[in-house]
């Protein structure tokens, strides 16, 4: 199934090549810098999926997925993270995401959750 | 009142002796004076618990008695030395020599000898501190500093280990994903299959392999949590302090220590603590050098969720521009080190739950550093 995928990244690089491989696999894909950009778009709908760097300049990645869980969607939430388990740990405060990927990441843990 | 005055300076034979005797006995240092001849004259209530001699079994006896055999054998030798050429090699000069227990225990001691014409001849009058006690803490001390040092390097390999798996995840999961992109854009594309698909093939496998080394290395270093047990706070404070000063007296620098009441035990790693400790105290203690005014103040203070210690020093303060980088690796600008103190610091204070946090320009003038570390950590939450 084809889906509406929301990306929000601080990593040009990785933002790009993930935009790039999922629009491969046939979804539609929009790449935000951080969590400000993502909140200035159109808010996602349900069905959407979105993949959420933890670590963010400006408002961390856990208060983004807060913020979508609050909107009671029908949304498909990833978090990932590059940090060490000791820093994610610090930046879930206690909360865990639905689904939570490390870098780096591949094409088969990405499309398992897809 | 002139007269009394007149009194206490009267220097009459009687009431001198009995001061210098109440003097002797009231020392808290062993104090020996012996004549030309090596032989006690005066041996003092202090020596008495140093050497576990009465005076009456010493007095007349040759001052060798106090000393192990290797300083015994040339004793005799040294006096003889000095009364014919009058060089001299411990008077006035003082060192660091053996003593001998009656009990045949030899332990260190400082010793200064001076001398005194007499109408009785030439006499000397040795002044002996007993130094285990410091001996020991200079011993532990350094064992601290040794294990301080490694553990410092330890975790500077971690940290970097860290930081070098992190700055190369972003690229790698990049290469990875465009590699897997083309490869799904190649395939169904006639002509394109077999070879070009083979080498993406060859290259992701490649960027795997790279991937797993970061993961084997981030493993290795998330392994390490802190080994927690109970801690005296203002003990290691003491201690840190200590550390710092040894060997150095300071450098001119005032330090001064100051911690709350009542200080709750903190369950951390007490090597850890001490580190970051350490690691602040160095680093004002640079940052008042040149300074007018050197002062360095640690405070310590609790409420009912957190330990906090300040180190605060009377320096320039942190320039603004240095603010943004100050905590992060291998970003500073001292020559040497790696630039890696205060990140460490701060990544072992947030393992332990806690953080380390500045204020630029603290009440002295110069910059505060404020480690809080939570009373009731529980260790680490299970992967």
């Amino acid at each position: 199934m084809h889906v509406t995928i929301h990306i929000v990244e601080d990593d040009p690089g990785v933002g790009d090549a993930l935009s790039l491989l999922l629009q491969q696999l046939g979804h539609e894909t929009i790449v935000y810098a951080d969590a400000e950009a993502f909140f200035r778009h159109t808010p996602p709908v349900d069905g959407d999926t979105v993949i959420v760097d933890l670590c963010l300049p400006g408002m961390p990645g856990m208060q983004v997925i807060r913020w979508l869980k609050s909107l009671n969607l029908q949304l498909k939430i990833i978090a990932i993270s590059g940090q060490p388990q000791a820093s994610i740990r610090r930046m879930l405060q206690g909360e865990t995401p639905d689904i939570l990927l490390r870098k780096p990441l591949r094409e088969e843990a990405l499309t398992k959750y897809l | 009142m002139p007269d009394s005055y007149t009194d206490s300076l009267a220097m009459t034979a009687s009431v001198s002796k009995a001061r210098l005797l109440s003097v002797l006995d009231t020392a808290v240092d062993g104090i020996v004076i012996m004549d030309e001849s090596a032989r006690i004259i005066l041996y003092n209530k202090a020596c008495e618990a140093l050497f576990g001699y009465q005076s009456e079994e010493v007095r007349g006896k040759n001052v060798k008695i106090l000393m192990p055999e290797s300083y015994a054998r040339e004793h005799d030798g040294y006096v003889r030395s000095y009364i014919d050429t009058g060089v001299r090699r411990i008077i006035g000069i003082g060192r660091e020599v053996k003593a001998r227990h009656r009990d045949g225990t030899e332990f260190p001691i400082e010793l200064s000898v001076g001398e005194a014409q007499t109408p009785e001849g030439r006499q000397f009058i040795g002044i002996m501190r007993d130094i285990r006690q410091r001996k020991l803490v200079e011993e532990r001390l350094s064992k601290a500093q040794a294990q301080l040092v490694s553990m410092a390097r330890i975790n500077a390999l971690d940290e970097m280990g860290a930081a070098i798996a992190h700055e190369l995840n972003q690229p790698l999961t990049a290469i990875m994903l465009y590699l897997q992109a083309i490869k799904r854009k190649s395939e169904g594309v006639v002509g394109l299959e077999g070879v070009l698909i083979d080498v993406i093939d060859k290259g992701v496998k490649e960027a795997e392999r790279a991937s797993q080394i970061i993961q084997r290395m981030r493993q290795f270093v998330e392994k390490r949590e802190p080994e927690r047990k109970p801690v005296d706070v203002p003990t290691l404070l003491r201690e840190c302090v200590d550390l710092v000063t040894l060997g150095k007296m300071g450098e001119g620098v005032l330090l001064s220590l100051e911690v709350g009441e009542d200080m709750p035990e903190l369950n951390a790693d007490p090597v850890q603590i001490q580190q970051i400790v350490v690691n602040l105290i160095r680093n004002a203690m640079d940052a008042v050098k040149g300074c007018q005014k050197k002062a360095v103040d640690i405070r310590a203070w609790h409420d009912e969720e957190a330990i906090s210690i300040a180190v605060s020093d009377s320096g320039p303060g942190v320039p603004q521009e240095n603010l943004a980088n100050l905590f992060k690796a291998f970003s500073g600008s001292k020559r040497s080190g790696l630039g890696l103190g205060l990140a460490i610091s701060k990544s072992l204070a947030q393992n332990h739950g806690g953080d380390l946090a500045v204020d630029p320009v603290g009440p002295s003038g110069g910059a505060t550093f404020t480690l809080k570390l939570p009373i009731d950590e529980p260790s680490a939450a299970g992967e």
